[in-house]
Formats: structure tokens, sequence, C-alpha cells
């Protein structure tokens, strides 16, 4: 049996939101082969129903809801006079509560061969009575699932360590962390931390779990203020806390996840470790306030880059490598090593991070960082560079619209900035991998040494 | 007490020292008498670190603007270093705890208890 929730955005008073593919997405993801996956809403003026997604058909639905409870039919339920400890902000949608009656509020599907059954017409709709709003469906899955490959174990073992911490947190700060979580991010610092608490000869996977989680919510925490601080409004192809919730929210969205991550990293209870997650956490606060610095000098030089990458990147992945291996009770000589294997690691994740700025297939909006002035390799590079560095330079000083943005990436990509930073960012995962050869990893080197390559191979 | 003890402690956030946080620091002092000696100057910045770091960010108020909130944020990693490196277990849990209870009070646009009172309450913690 897995459980979990649906969750998504409607956006109409009245809507059929065909929620399909996200149920066959989680199937598939769930790996459940024969079964039956149930579903419940967690609302009161949230219905569900199966039905053909035709947009006429859908209009004539939300016509015989209109006419069997009329919006304006005047409900006891909307006299807030005669009702007890009504909210504020209590809606008038008494409507939207009868419209509910008339539908059914759960439903279950067959799964066969990995697939939803369903008909050639049937599609599962939300039927959303009261919108806009964020709404949540229970889901369970239960029936036969396939067979685990051995490295999924590990990365199953972090998501249910992230999702059973983010349940329990209260929604105003809890919600739009999950929402932030679920719409991606690789987790290579979680990953790192699982492989290094592999090597010492004390490796407790839930421990390691434990802390893999707390590494990926100081992560996100920080990515909550970096957002606000830069004025970014999407993150993952969806609006930033900042950007949906006001910065207050984004503050302390950030705030309360820094304190959990340090609380759930204390109470593992190695001083180690602690004492390791604590120096790269304020390595990467130190490093922001110098990368805003520096906005006043973009794009700045190569020194000043290294110095700010080397905080703001680099020190939570020697952090997450070099705790995974203190958790496990490798020798100083192990730990050591990896902190620096994870260190050039770090930098060159940001190098190449930098060159997805420039590409048009990695699903970014291009120019983003010569757009919020973000301190960026390839733009130092073409800076200096002797035929485009002059126009660069001139149109970075400059106010950046639409056009100098599209100038300056048609400058950089057709100098050799990108290559120099390419060549550059390869150069440190081979002295990261050089790192490894020294110690003893029981086997773990090759995975170790895919991730590192696999880390500056992105952009496309 | 020793200030200069405090030194390293202060880098970067020696406007602040001049304004104010020097008298947050020292009424914090107070509070930390059942801790070991040479720990108690750490723990009292500690816990004033956090309290100007979030009057800082506007936690609860109005957003800071971004110099000013990466400055607050800078003051609570420090306090957690300073945690880390000199408080017991029980003693960092609790002021994450603190931390955590007064962000979702902000979040969740209800009052909290006063700062100073969670803080020094969090600097008595015990197993």
């Amino acid at each position: 049996m897995i459980a979990g929730r649906l969750r998504f955005e409607t956006s109409h008073a009245t809507e059929f939101v065909d929620i399909t593919k996200l149920v066959s997405q989680e199937v598939r993801r769930s790996g459940l082969r024969t079964g039956r996956i149930h579903l419940q809403s967690m609302h009161t003026t949230l219905g569900l129903a199966i039905n053909e997604n035709e947009p006429l058909l859908l209009r004539d639905f939300q016509k015989l809801l209109e006419r069997l409870a009329p919006g304006d039919a005047g409900y006891e339920h909307d006299d807030f006079a005669r009702r007890f400890e009504i909210s504020i902000d209590e809606p008038v949608n008494g409507h939207a509560h009868c419209r509910q009656l008339l539908l059914t509020g759960f439903a279950t599907l067959l799964v066969e061969e990995g697939e939803l059954v369903l008909g050639r017409w049937q599609s599962v709709f939300a039927v959303e009575l009261d919108g806009p709003r964020h709404r949540e469906l229970a889901m369970q899955l239960d029936g036969d699932f396939e067979e685990k490959k051995a490295g999924d174990a590990d990365s199953d073992l972090i998501e249910l360590e992230l999702a059973r911490q983010l349940m329990v947190d209260p929604d105003p700060v809890g919600a739009p962390m999950r929402r932030l979580m679920e719409a991606g991010g690789k987790r290579l610092r979680p990953k790192l931390v699982q492989l290094a608490s592999q090597i010492g000869p004390h490796h407790d996977a839930l421990r390691a779990a434990s802390l893999a989680a707390a590494v990926e919510l100081l992560h996100n925490a920080t990515l909550v203020h970096d957002d606000y601080v830069d004025e970014s409004t999407h993150r993952r192809g969806r609006p930033t806390v900042a950007a949906a919730e006001g910065a207050e929210r984004a503050i302390a969205v950030g705030d309360y996840y820094f304190a959990k991550a340090t609380r759930l990293i204390a109470e593992i209870g190695n001083t180690g470790v602690t004492s390791t997650m604590a120096d790269a956490l304020e390595a990467i606060c130190a490093a922001q306030i110098d990368d805003v610095a520096l906005r006043g000098a973009f794009p700045g030089d190569h020194d000043s880059y290294l110095r700010v990458v080397r905080g703001k990147t680099a020190a939570l992945f020697a952090a997450s490598c070099a705790s995974g291996a203190l958790l496990s009770d490798a020798p100083p000589e192990v730990v050591e090593a990896l902190r620096r294997f994870g260190e050039l690691l770090g930098v060159a994740f940001q190098m190449a991070d930098d060159m997805v700025d420039f590409s048009p297939s990695s699903g970014k909006p291009v120019g983003l960082d010569i757009r919020q002035k973000v301190l960026s390799l390839p733009l130092i590079y073409a800076a200096e560079d002797r035929s485009v560095g002059p126009e660069v330079r001139r149109l970075l000083a400059g106010s950046l619209g639409d056009e100098e943005v599209g100038r300056v990436t048609e400058l950089v990509t057709s100098s050799d900035a990108l290559r120099r930073v390419g060549d550059e960012a390869r150069g440190l995962v081979d002295a990261a991998v050089r790192e490894l050869e020294s110690i003893e990893l029981d086997g773990l080197r090759p995975t170790l040494v895919g991730i590192a390559r696999s880390a500056v191979d992105r952009t496309a | 007490m020793n200030v200069q003890v405090l030194d390293r402690e202060l880098d970067r956030l020696e406007g602040l020292w001049e304004q104010g946080l020097s008298d947050t620091y020292r009424s914090y002092l107070e509070a930390v008498g059942d801790h070991e000696p040479e720990m108690q100057p750490k723990l009292a910045l500690a816990a004033a670190l956090i309290e100007v770091g979030i009057r800082l960010q506007g936690l609860g108020g109005h957003a800071a603007p971004a110099a000013t909130l990466l400055m607050g944020d800078l003051c609570l990693a420090r306090a957690s270093r300073l945690l880390a490196d000199n408080a017991t277990q029980a003693v960092q849990v609790a002021f994450a705890k603190a931390i955590e209870g007064l962000s979702t009070a902000a979040a969740s646009g209800k009052p909290s208890r006063p700062v100073r009172e969670l803080l020094v309450h969090a600097l008595s913690a015990t197993a």
C-alpha cells in the first residue's frame, strides 16, 4: 500500500479539472502493476467525476449544476448572522456545498499492467465548485507492485523521509515548501549524503536518510530567500514562494525550514555533522551578501566569482559529502578527501548551471542571469574577450531590456566563453575524481564519478 | 565578560554590534548563568544574534529589503554555528523550535510569545 496526496490549483469558480494525466503519473511512479487507486476529496466543495472531456458537454454539466443548485437561491448556510464561530473570510458558498452533494467525493480506479483502466471516452475530473483554490486529494494505491531495482531504494528512502517531514508541518509554511519540493529538483546533495554515509564502518540507512532530508530542506530554505532577493518570479516552472505568497511569507517559510533543518541535524546527535553543516550554512549566507555586493561591479572577475561560488554553492556540496562520511565514522583522511571532492564538484556544478542560462533547450528562460545581474562565469569570460568584450561590457553597464539581454546572449554564444567555462568545469570534475583515487570507497567510486560527470553535462 | 572572546564571532557584524547587538547580548548574559563559564558569552551572543537577525529580516512584520534580509540570515547562521559548537543538543533543539514557532506564527499572521521570552526559555533547556 502506498499513500500520498495529489495537489493542484484551480482557476475558476466552477471548473472541471481533468486530472487523468496526474493520476496516471502517480500510478507509474508508484510501480503499481495490478490493483486499485483510491481517491478522496479533502474538501466539501470539491467533487470527483468520471466522464467525457468534451468542452460543450462540460458546459452542459456546469449548467445542470447551476439549475439544480442556483447561486442565488438563498441558502441558510450563507446567513452568517445565524451561524456560530465563522471565520472572517468565510465565503458565501451554500450553492457549492449543495452542488457537491450531487456529485461524489470518492473514486476508485482499477489499474492493469501499470496503467489506469479507463474506457475510450473516460477522463477523471476533480470538479471545483468554489474556486479558485489550492486543492488536495488523498490517494492510496494497493495491489501488486513491480520489484524495485536495488539502486532505487536509497532514493525512495530520501523521498519518503522528505514527505514524512513535510507532512507534519503547519500549512502556512508547509504548503509552499511542499509545492516547491514537488516541482522537482535533482536531489544531488542528499544523494551525496547517502553515498558518503556508506563509506565508513557504521552505515545506518535511516539516520542517513534523516540527514539527507535535512540537507535538502536547508538547500530549499536558502532558495526561498534567494528568490526574494533576486526578485525571481519562477523556479522549477512554478511561481516562487515570494511571487505567489508575498515576501513576508517567503521570509517565514525560509526561516522555518532553516530552523527545522538545523533541528533535524542536531537531533542526529553527531557533533562533527552538526558543526560541518553549521559552517556550511554560515559560508552560504556570507557568500550571498558578497554576491549581492558584487552586482555593483557586474559582471565581476574570476577570483570574485570563485570566492562567491565556493560559499554559495560548493560549501553545501562539500558539507554533504563530509557529513555523510562523518555519520558513518569514516577515517579523517576519507572525510577530508570527500570534502574536497564535494567542493570541486560544487564549483563545477555552478559553472554548468551558469551555462544553462545560454541554452535554449534547457527549459529555462534564456538570459535570466543577465537580467537579474547574477554572477556568471560565461559573462565574465565574454566581457574579457578581445572581440566581443567591449560591447558586452557596454551593454551590461546600461539598463537591460529584452533587446539588450538578447544581444548579450548572442555575443556570449558567439564568443569562446561557453567553451572555456565547459572546459574549466570538466577540469574541476577531473580534479574531484582524482580526490577519490587515494581512498577506499567500498565499491562506490563508479556511482560518485557518475554523479560528478552528470552534474556538468546538463546544458541540453 | 570579556567581549574580546567574541571578536571572531562578530566578523562582518561589527556594525550591528554598535547598533544595539551589544545591548541585546548583555541582556542575555543574565540568562546563561547556569552554563559553563567559557560557554556563557557564546550562548548569550547566539541568542542575541537570533533576536537581532529576525528583527532585521522583518519576520512577522514588513519584509526587509534584500540586503538587510541577507544580513539577518547571516545572524541566524552565525548563531546556529555558535550553538553547534558550544551548546548542548537540548539547547540547540530548543532554539530551533523557538524559531520554528516564530516563523509559523509569522506565516499564519498570528501573534507569538515575545522573542526574548522564548529564547531565554530555550537557554534553560535540558535533555
